[in-house]
Parts: structure tokens; sequence; C-alpha cells
């Protein structure tokens, strides 16, 4: 008799899951709001930001020149640093004074100062210095102008060491100018470009935030459709928590698999962004971070009571959490403290991980770490939204038995008259 | 106003998390002791002076030695290390034979503030390394250390990072993060404050309590933002440059008025947004939306002279972008306020642009139904 009744309920259980599923579903595709976070957000934005981010590098960064030993050796130089891709002289300045004017009314962001004594020192056998002064409004300024000019110092250096040997053979002067050679490997970016390190993060990021506000906003419509402003209808397929929490994660999870596509794969290719992941294990990543966001967008709309707050609580939040995740600002670097704040967040895992599969040819065993983690989220949230809509189901309950009762009391005063 | 805790939170809280959060998160200015590893191969003193000499830079951090270079790879790969110096075997007896040993270094970019850090110390280490061994030869030679170091390195490079000595980071972010998100919140409150009139049905009496002017009606609604936002942006100001002595060579006063500048450029943006667009939900998308970009197009990570020539145009539409100028000049460079005209132009042109909308607004708030 019980085992009748428990398969019943499971089979009860599985149609109401699929009616649930079937009408969120309908009704993220009928709510333009939602359509507008979970459609037009995640197509528009990633090519947005690749389209601002798409050049990847600061090219012939703008510097004038205070050139005061004027020789031959002095102009060489600043042929040379004129001619790297990073820096473009654009001008002569007799004196600091007109090179900081330069710098004033931004027509330059570098100047490049050398002293009158430059060649002679050099001819000397002495040391000499080239000074550069960076704007600092911009690193990648100081970054170009810097790189630059140590490119050529090396390579002068290098020049006038072999000069100053007297050498035979060519062989002999590649050992004096370097008795050990080096040899610098750029893994993973080797165009050191701005879109390759950010665009990655950016995505993963762009999942979480329009689930949030997706599911936030279906919730907050939800609240204000219901009689008592309750997240959960009054409906008899409502009436279990599992099939709600699970018809409507698979509705959601359903348009992720899908927008997970686009996003992570047809975005970095119409930009030519690295992209060296395996398809499995990238798979494997993604449906616990599509999980544990969900359950986490879940649990968090129990927060939004309207339709629109989701939008002021949510989007700020971008911001703290792209640079909480460590892919700008070293995870090595951020305190403790912000570090296992973090971990609440899906996105933190999931950008470690994805960029590390994407960039960096990561299979699952380098990422073993988020994606526990992930599963272990995906895990912890679908728990409390269970019990957040297991509590939302009984408030609901209790609203409508108060309601029904004091029907009932009205209608009994009434008969009494 | 205050009846809702919402109000609350995007006006004070929101604003404050954010003003601690991300000073705190780049606390250190620069990272320092970045994890990485060590390849060695060679097994001699040389080689483990190498891998001291690296520790000690103040940027890398030697966390680990592996045994080849597979392990350190998948090391990287598990994000454990952002690089690693590799010395091959036999490095320091070829180079004592003259046989031109090779040794490399592998920094991982995909981080990229990491990457650069650690390839600058990397670098050195190698000039570094080469330079050691022509030094024993010239002091053998009986070269003084003058001598042998204008041998090895005729023409140095004497840089001046100009008024942020110390490449801090936190100085170099947080000074446009931190306005960026106030401005950020007041474009939604200002969206929001207006756009949920329309949704309740209550802005006809709002209408009605201000004359049905449109302007005595915003001005009464807006204002009070506008004191609360403004409070809060002397209080980053005092926060960043009173408490964490940031550079402001202009004095705070400028940096004031330009926040006052931003706080009612944004309130004015905000309410050209509702006026445009007089729905609650498309309203406050395209806040986010400007709200969000406005901290890649201004430029303070990532150049807007990088750019495509049609977003450096765009650029000009964000009151952030001005604002980061501005504060480029005053505050991080301390010229005259003359120099950064434009942008204060920019910034009370911002302020125009509600007359272009108040009609359209007045009607939409008369007579507009909300469409959930």
């Amino acid at each position: 008799m019980k085992d009748i009744k428990l398969k019943d309920r499971i089979v009860e259980g599985i149609n109401d899951l699929f009616y649930i599923w079937k009408r969120e579903f309908r009704a993220t595709f009928r709510d333009q709001g939602v359509l507008i976070f979970f459609i037009l957000v995640p197509l528009a934005y990633p090519l947005l930001y690749s389209f601002i981010y798409n050049n990847e590098v600061v090219r012939e960064v703008p510097a004038v020149v205070v050139d005061q030993s004027n020789s031959s050796m002095s102009r060489d130089y600043l042929r040379k640093v004129d001619a790297t891709p990073d820096i473009k002289i654009i001008g002569n300045c007799s004196d600091m004074e007109e090179a900081k004017l330069m710098l004033r009314e931004r027509e330059a962001y570098g100047i490049i100062y050398i002293p009158s004594d430059f060649s002679s020192n050099i001819a000397k056998g002495e040391q000499t210095q080239v000074s550069i002064y960076c704007d600092m409004s911009g690193l990648l300024y100081y970054k170009a102008m810097l790189l630059a000019n140590t490119a050529v110092s090396l390579e002068m250096n290098k020049d006038i060491k072999i000069a100053r040997a007297g050498n035979t053979t060519d062989r002999q002067d590649e050992i004096t100018a370097y008795p050990i050679e080096y040899e610098d490997i750029a893994m993973y970016n080797p165009t050191n470009g701005f879109a390759a390190f950010l665009i990655p993060a950016v995505l993963i990021l762009i999942i979480q935030q329009t689930l949030l506000l997706g599911i936030g906003l279906s919730a907050g419509t939800a609240r204000e459709n219901n009689r008592f402003k309750d997240l959960v209808p009054i409906n008899r397929h409502y009436n279990g928590t599992l099939r709600i929490v699970l018809g409507k994660g698979l509705s959601y999870f359903m348009i992720y698999t899908f927008i997970s596509a686009y996003v992570l794969c047809v975005v970095p290719r119409l930009f030519s962004l690295n992209q060296i992941g395996q398809p499995g294990p990238l798979i494997l990543f993604i449906v616990p971070y599509l999980a544990a966001c969900i359950f986490f967008a879940m649990t968090a709309s129990i927060a939004i009571r309207n339709r629109e707050t989701c939008m002021l609580i949510f989007v700020f939040t971008s911001v703290p959490l792209l640079f909480i995740s460590g892919i700008s600002w070293p995870g090595s670097s951020i305190p403790d403290f912000w570090k296992y704040v973090s971990y609440i967040f899906p996105s933190t895992f999931g950008i470690n991980g994805f960029v590390r599969i994407n960039n960096m040819g990561a299979t699952l065993d380098e990422i073993s770490f988020e994606y526990k983690a992930l599963w272990l989220q995906a895990g912890f949230y679908f728990l409390t939204t269970c019990w957040v809509y297991r509590w939302q189901i009984l408030t609901s309950r209790k609203h409508v038995i108060k309601k029904y009762k004091e029907l009932k009391s009205m209608r009994e005063d009434r008969q009494g008259d | 106003m205050v009846s809702r805790p919402l109000y609350l939170f995007c006006m004070i809280i929101a604003p404050l998390f954010c003003y601690i959060f991300f000073t705190t998160l780049m606390d250190s200015g620069l990272p320092e002791n970045l994890p990485a590893g060590i390849v060695d191969m060679d097994e001699t003193s040389t080689s483990r002076s190498i891998a001291r000499n690296l520790d000690a830079f103040s940027q890398t951090g030697i966390t680990a030695h592996y045994s080849n270079i597979t392990d350190a790879r998948k090391a990287v790969q598990r994000g454990e290390i952002y690089g690693f110096f590799y010395i091959p075997k036999g490095t320091s007896s070829q180079a004592q034979s003259q046989r031109q040993p090779k040794v490399s270094f592998y920094t991982n970019h995909s981080y990229l503030i990491a990457g650069s850090l650690l390839f600058r110390d990397m670098k050195m280490m190698g000039e570094l390394a080469s330079g050691a061994v022509t030094r024993k030869v010239l002091y053998a030679k009986g070269a003084t250390e003058r001598q042998a170091m204008a041998y090895l390195q005729p023409i140095v490079i004497d840089t001046h990072p100009l008024n942020n000595p110390w490449l801090n980071y936190s100085v170099y972010l947080c000074n446009t993060l931190v306005p960026g998100v106030l401005m950020l919140l007041i474009f939604m409150m200002t969206v929001y404050s207006i756009g949920v009139e329309i949704k309740d049905r209550t802005a006809r009496e709002w209408l009605q309590l201000s004359n049905h002017s449109i302007y005595i009606a915003l001005a009464g609604k807006l204002l009070p933002h506008t004191a609360v936002f403004f409070i809060m942006g002397i209080f980053y100001n005092v926060y960043l440059y009173g408490f964490l002595h940031f550079p402001c060579n202009s004095g705070i006063l400028p940096m004031i008025l330009a926040t006052l500048c931003l706080v009612l450029a944004s309130q004015c943006c905000g309410v050209l947004m509702i006026g445009t667009l007089p729905t609650l939900r498309l309203g406050l998308s395209f806040a986010s939306l400007w709200g969000v970009i406005s901290f890649s197009i201004s430029g303070f990570s990532f150049p807007v002279m990088g750019m495509h020539p049609i977003l450096q145009a765009l650029s000009n539409l964000f009151p952030l972008r001005h604002y980061f100028l501005i504060y480029v000049d005053q505050a991080l460079n301390g010229y005259s306020m003359a120099y950064s005209w434009p942008n204060y132009m920019a910034l009370l042109i911002f302020m125009m642009l509600p007359f272009f909308v108040v009609h359209r607004l007045k009607e939409a708030l008369i007579y507009y139904k909300y469409i959930p």
C-alpha cells in the first residue's frame, strides 16, 4: 500500500516538474524583461567588450625628447626607440620645461631625456644615464616607455661591449655580449594582450550576472502577480519543493546551455582570442558552473520583492566580482578575508577554471580545486534553494489558510445575521 | 526615500562597501612576492645564487623547485605559480668554458599584472646572470667596480614614473573605480526613483504636489539625492586623499568640485535615460549598460588611444571619462584647472541634458501606463 503511494508521488512529482519546467520556459520567452537578460545581454555585451579591448595593446605611445647630447649616438638611440612598436617620438624639445608642457597639454605621455655627456661618457668608457619620465595616468604608457627604452639600451650596450672587446670572430662577439644567454617565453598570451587576458573572465562573469538578473526579475514578477506577494503561486502543481526547484532550474539550464556555447565558444572565435581548451574538460567544467550559478541566483532571488529591484542590487556587484576573482589583481596578493568572501560566488571558481582551460589548456586534473568547489557550491546552493522555497511554500500556504479562514468567518458572520 | 531599505542600500551601504572593498583589496599597492618556481637542473653554486637573487626581488617569491619543465608547466596551469626560471644542466660549466649556455624564463601573461611584474624581475635576473660572469672576469683582470659596471652597462635607464613613483596599483585604479561605482549607482537611483512613480501610478500625484511643474517636481525629488550622493562623494575624497594619502597635488578642493560635477552630471544623465525610455525596466537597462561600460571606456585601465576610433569618439559621452581626465590633471599631476577646461565643460553639458527630455518625461508621467 505504502509502496504504491510512494511510486504515485514520484510519478506525480515528475509530471509536476515538467509542468513547472514548461511553464517557466514559456514565462521566460513571454517576458521581455527576462529575455533582455537571458538573450540580449549575453549576445551583445561580449561583442561590445571584445570590441573595446580588441586592439589588445597600445602601440605608438606619443613621447617627446630632450636631447642635450645631440650626437650621432644619441640620435641613433632615439631613432631606435622611435622604431619600436611601442613608442612614437612626436617632437624634440629644447628643455624639460617645454617637454613637461607637452605632457600637460596631453600631446605626449612620456619624456626621454638624454644628458649632454651621453656620448662623451660612452667614449670615455664610463656609464651614462638616459632618464625617462612617464605620465602615470595609465600603466600601459609606463610599460610602453620602459619596454622600448630598455630594449634599445640593451641592444646598444651589446654593440658597445663588442666594439670595446676587440674580438676577432662573430662567435667571440656573441659570447662577449652575453656569456650566458637568456630567452623569455610569454606563456598563454604571447602578445601580452589586454583582451586575451580580460575577456575570458568577463565572459564567465556575464553568465553569472545575467542569471542573477534574469532569475531575480522573474522572481520579482512572480511576487508582484501573486495575491499575497509570495514567490510560489497557488497552484496544485506547486506543492513540492523538489519539483519547483528542479523544474525551474532545468528550464534555466536548458536556455543557458545554448547561451554558454555562444558566449564561451563563438565569441572568442569571432575576435580570435586564445582558445586552446579541450572540448571535453570545458563541457564537464561548465555543467557545475551553470548549476552553481542557477541555484545561487535562485537563492538570492528570495530577496527580490519587486520586478526591477534586482538590477539596482546586482548590477554594481559585477565590478567588485571581477576584481575579487584574482584575474587582474593577482590572487596571491588578495587579503585572506576577501579570498574567503570570494568563495561565496561561483564566478570566482568559474573564472579561474575557465581561464585555465581556455587560455592555458589545462585539464580537469589541473583545476580540480575549482572543479570540486563548483560541485560543492552547486550542492550547497541547491540545498539553500530548496530550503528557501520550502519556506516560501509554507508562507504561501499560511497566507491561503489565513485568507480562507477570514472568508469563512465573514460568511459565518453573514449567515449569522 | 528613507522609508525604503532599497534606497539606504543603494545610496549608502553599496558605495561604502565598494570604497572599503577596493582599497583594502589592493592594500599592498604593488603586488609583492608573486609565487614563482625554479627548475634548476644545473645544481651548482651559480644556479643556486640565481634562485636566491631572484627571490630577493620584491615582486618575485620563489615558492617551489621543480625537477623538470613539465612539472613546472603543470604548476602554472594549476595556478600555483605565475612563472618559472629554467636553468638547464651544465649552465655554469659552459659559462666558464665560454660556450654560451642559455637560461630561459616562462611567465604566464594570462594573468597580465602578475605576468608582467614577474617578467620584469626575471629579465633583470637574466641580465644580471650574464653580467655576473663577465664581472668575475673583469675583477680578475683588476678592474674596479665602477669600471666593471661601465663596461657591463654603458647605458642605464633611469625611470621616473611621475607622481606615482611606487607604481601603486591602488592609486592607479581606485581613483576611478570608486567614483565609477558611485556614478553607476546615481544613474540607477535617479532612473528608479522617477520610473517607480510611473510604475506605481503615483506620478500624477507627484506632479500635483509640485504645481504641475516638472522642474519643481524633479528638483524636489532629486535634490535630496544630490545631497546624499555629494556627501558620499566628499567622503571618498577625504578617505582617499586625507586618510590613505593618495597623491593629491592640486589640493582636495578641485577634486571635491569635480565630484560635485560628476554627481550632478550623472543625475542629469539619469533623467535623460528615464526621459528617453520612460519604462522603468528599459530605463534601468539603459542605466546599467551606460554605467558598466563606463568602467571600460573611460580608459583608466586600457587607454582610450588604443581603442577603435569610433570608441574614442564615443568615450566622450560618458561622464566618468571626463572625471578621470580631470582627476589625472588635478589630483595626480597637480596641473592648474585651466588645463582641464574641456572636461569641466563636458560635465556642464551633461547637466543641460534634462532640458531636452523634460517635456517627453512630463507626458510620460501623465499618460504612460506601466508595461511590465
